[in-house]
């Protein structure tokens, strides 16, 4: 109560007046995961420079962290959606290690493409059965995913018999090949990308600067105040992809799960911000019962965001699978902690309402460059664990101090 | 004159962005008397509370308590010096035990269960009151566990209590417990209670003195005595808007269909079938207190209680028995508690505001449109005289009144046909009150349907055209609003025609 009292009395006045509010998008809280990430980057470089080794921030090494942190960043993007409806899913680990062992599994009898659809709908009706257990039956989330977490691996051992399971078949392992580890030249697919930005960029801030003339004409069509965050974000993201996408060398390769990545984050952030289903989607995990009194069917959003996590899950899976060759039954243990984090650093909020897709994959990247870092520095892997905890901690901490000098 | 127990002069508030929230507070509030505190929303009530328990630091003037002048540094401060504050949220935990509750700011390490029980004897009869130490918090209805607050802040040894609304959600059984235990508290105790509230016939019956604030200034301090609700309300509105009680009522249109036919409704909450009718432009009130089922008939009508069973009409025509069925169909509720129920907190006005029909504001209703949305958001303000600064606030920074106004305009659209309206008015200084209730005539004159949930019935004889009475899940009784009285809807809602549900 007292907290709560002072944050309110805090708050209102940071609320009402004009530079902090202008200026909030570029906050520590807003955008931290970004400057965690440049941050890490910048001292891993000096690091590197420091020990006489190769520099870290280059180009090749960056699309590295990129590809290294696919399998993770897709899950990620998934579990957001489910946080923000105020979800939780544990099982996405259990759920792709299903799904490579079943893609493996079957496609040796059916074919690659009948394999891969089994496998996908499978993940579909795990996540269907995830989500109607949680809403229909009002189980709490995380012992539900829990329990198919954990029943799931077990699933795994039963289809694989505990033993690994390899692709023999030659014209398979080819498919394989060219879906996971196919790649596209960097340079011209970052430029491309680049530019794409920086007009999307432009055309904002014409579109912007219409607006503002129309408003200051009737105030009717009010406009909201200060920077647009679509607007630096495109901008900022231009900047970089060209300056990276020209940095590279001629023959640097862009692997397709990156790509995968790009477009999934693009295409779930698309709707997240500028569709009806998206803005629902945040009213469903901000008030349930609000959202449900106002006439949106709370239950069906939050079962879909389970049915979206399990097949992001299985196409995981299915990378996972591709990428090897092979599946161990114990392949990708503990990687529903690492997609969670992920979503944590990117400042998702575990009470629902609040996150973006672009910072979960932002915080995988963080916590992949981490990673990337120990080994280019050669510091064992014993230090990773405690140095990605401590990140993680710090993180959650600056999003709750933040939130509360913000308010609300 | 004795001295005062609490002593407040000059009190002046700003905050670090500049906003004057209190320009000179006096308040003097002597040992055994109830003292009114009174204001309309934005008035300054909030913040003197907070500056009082000791939440906000004041920027000028001065507090004497006991004679000495004091500053507060933490709530903790307040209450070791014997002022305690009962908030309208009340702060229990669900899940302990009452008697858990009541000495939850106790010190020591060991927990003596008999000692407890000593001290809790002894409060209960301090308050006279009895209320079973060993339910949980959580089970209790919420007069109930306004009686909890109270001893606990009586436990905490407080000379002075300052109690937030503490009858705002209370049926009106419920309020004369509070009022019994506020008088024994001052007459018997000698305490100071601080009454904060919006009704003024309970101010005028409960307290000794009166304190109005208006724009951050106390506009009028007397005895209570010498004053009327009139005069209160002039104080509290000023001269621009006098009493507003009753409502104008524009000339109702006749011989059309009706608007809204339930028939043979069933739910849990109600003992027995409902069957109602809506004419065109009429308001219809549902008077009834906390668990007369009144709530549980409009969760019904909407199709949000999935075991409800029955028919609803709407213009002729069936209403699917499901939330998104009923809202595409046209009816609106404002729920009960608008916190819980009503808006989302962590969208800006505009966001909540075209939540219901979001689709509507969206390009192939699937895309929403900013400037559409915007566009309701600022006409809504407008029209109901919603105070933010602008409509990018959260509704979270609102005031309870300004809150309660948006979630009521996520309804007014032409295509909202019925709207139904729980406890609209709870919490409410009267300005906001009389403004909802103007607007829920208008709304009936365009030819939307109005059902409107109210213990507060004097407020339905002003805004209804007709009212049922609900008492244990069952519709006891109809009245004309023009031909009966608050007296003869009370003994209506109370009688013992059935067994009252607790």
């Amino acid at each position: 109560m007292t907290l709560s009292l002072r944050r309110q009395a805090v708050a209102r006045p940071a609320g009402r007046s004009g530079s902090p509010q202008r200026w909030r998008v570029l906050s520590l809280r807003e955008l931290g995961v970004f400057y965690a990430l440049l941050l890490i980057w910048l001292l891993l470089s000096a690091a590197t420079i420091g020990l006489g080794r190769p520099l870290f921030l280059q180009p090749s090494n960056i699309l590295n962290v990129f590809y290294q942190s696919s399998l993770i960043s897709i899950m990620g993007i998934a579990m957001t959606v489910v946080l923000i409806t105020g979800n939780f899913d544990l099982s996405v680990a259990s759920v792709a290690a299903l799904s490579a062992a079943l893609f493996i599994e079957l496609s040796a009898p059916w074919g690659v493409w009948p394999a891969l659809v089994a496998t996908l709908a499978i993940c579909a009706c795990i996540g269907l059965l995830n989500g109607a257990i949680v809403e229909l039956l009002g189980i709490n989330a995380f012992i539900v995913t829990l329990g198919t977490l954990t029943a799931i691996r077990g699933l795994v051992l039963i289809v694989t018999d505990g033993r690994s399971l390899s692709v023999d078949d030659p014209d398979i392992l080819l498919w394989m090949n060219g879906f996971e580890g196919g790649s596209l030249a960097a340079r011209p697919a970052l430029c491309a990308a680049g530019l794409a930005c920086l007009l999307l960029a432009g055309a904002l801030g014409l579109r912007r600067r219409r607006l503002g003339a129309r408003a200051d004409a009737s105030p009717a069509d009010p406009s909201p105040a200060g920077p647009d965050a679509a607007l630096l974000g495109s901008l900022a993201f231009g900047i970089a992809l060209l300056a990276m996408g020209l940095s590279c060398s001629a023959h640097a390769r862009l692997a397709l799960p990156v790509l995968y990545v790009a477009a999934m984050t693009l295409a779930t952030w698309f709707v997240l911000r500028f569709t009806v289903v998206g803005r629902r989607v945040y009213a469903v995990g901000g008030n349930p019962e609000a959202a449900r009194l106002s006439g949106i069917d709370v239950r069906r959003y939050r079962i879909a965001g389970f049915v979206f996590s399990a097949l992001a899950a299985g196409f995981s899976g299915v990378l996972f699978a591709s990428r090897l060759g092979a599946i161990n039954p114990t392949a990708l243990q503990g990687g529903e902690l690492t997609v969670i984090a992920a979503a944590i650093l990117g400042g998702t909020s575990l009470l629902g309402g609040a996150g973006s897709v672009v910072k979960t994959v932002v915080g995988a990247l963080v916590l992949f460059s981490l990673n990337s870092g120990f080994n280019v520095l050669n510091l064992g892997a014993n230090y990773q664990g405690l140095i990605e905890g401590v990140v993680l901690v710090a993180a959650a901490a600056i999003y709750t101090v933040g939130s509360q000098r913000r308010g609300g | 004159m004795v001295a005062p127990l609490l002593d407040l002069r000059g009190i002046v508030k700003i905050f670090p962005n500049g906003t004057l929230a209190l320009r000179g507070v006096d308040l003097s509030v002597q040992a055994g008397r109830v003292h009114g505190l009174l204001g309309a929303n934005g008035a300054g009530k909030s913040t003197l509370i907070k500056i009082l328990s000791g939440a906000i630091g004041a920027t000028g003037g001065q507090i004497f308590w006991r004679g000495e002048p004091v500053a507060w540094e933490r709530p903790a401060d307040a209450r070791a010096a014997g002022l305690a504050t009962i908030h309208q949220h009340i702060p229990l935990v669900p899940t302990l035990s009452v008697r858990e509750n009541v000495f939850l700011g106790a010190g020591g390490v060991w927990r003596s269960t008999a000692a407890l029980e000593r001290r809790y004897a002894a409060l209960l009869e301090q308050l006279g009151y009895e209320i079973d130490p060993g339910l949980l918090v959580g089970d209790l209805p919420i007069g109930q566990r306004q009686m909890v607050c109270l001893l606990a802040a009586l436990a905490g040894g407080g000379d002075a209590v300052i109690m937030d609304e503490p009858t705002a959600s209370l049926a009106d059984e419920e309020r004369e417990i509070v009022y019994a235990a506020i008088r024994r508290l001052t007459r018997q105790q000698n305490k100071a209670i601080i009454f904060v509230s919006h009704f003024l016939d309970e101010v005028i019956e409960l307290t000794d003195e009166v304190t109005v604030l208006r724009d951050g200034a106390s506009v009028l301090a007397a005895p209570t005595a010498r004053l009327d609700a009139d005069a209160l309300t002039r104080a509290i509105v000023g001269e621009q808007r006098g009493a507003a009680a009753r409502v104008a009522r524009p000339p109702r249109q006749a011989g059309s269909a009706p608007v809204l036919v339930v028939r043979d409704l069933r739910a849990d909450g109600l003992a027995a079938p409902v069957d109602l009718e809506l004419a065109h432009g009429e308001v219809l009130g549902i008077a009834g207190f906390l668990g007369s089922g009144r709530s549980e008939l409009l969760h019904a009508m909407l199709g949000a209680d999935r075991a409800a069973r029955g028919r609803v009409l709407l213009h002729g025509r069936p209403v699917g028995r499901s939330v998104p069925e009923a809202v595409a169909a046209g009816i609106g509720l404002v729920p009960e508690d608008r916190a819980r129920q009503g808006y989302v907190p962590g969208f800006e006005i505009w966001r909540n505001t075209s939540l219901p029909r979001l689709a509507d504001f969206s390009w192939r209703r699937c895309l929403p449109r900013r400037a559409a949305e915007r566009r309701f958001a600022e006409a809504a303000v407008r029209r109901l005289a919603i105070k933010t600064p602008s409509i990018d606030t959260r509704v979270t920074a609102l005031s309870g009144g300004n809150a309660q106004k948006v979630v009521l305009s996520k309804w007014l659209a032409p295509s909202t046909r019925l709207l139904l309206l729980d406890e609209p008015t709870a919490g409410i200084d009267v300005g906001a009150k009389a403004e909802i209730l103007a607007l829920v005539r208008t709304l009936a004159a365009d030819g939307c349907g109005v059902v409107i949930v109210s213990s507060d019935f004097e407020e339905l004889i002003a805004a209804a055209d007709r009212i049922l009475v609900m008492q244990a899940g069952a519709i006891v009784g109809e009245r004309r609003s023009a031909e009966t009285s608050v007296h003869e809807l009370v003994l209506l809602a109370t009688s013992s025609g059935g067994a009252r549900a607790a």
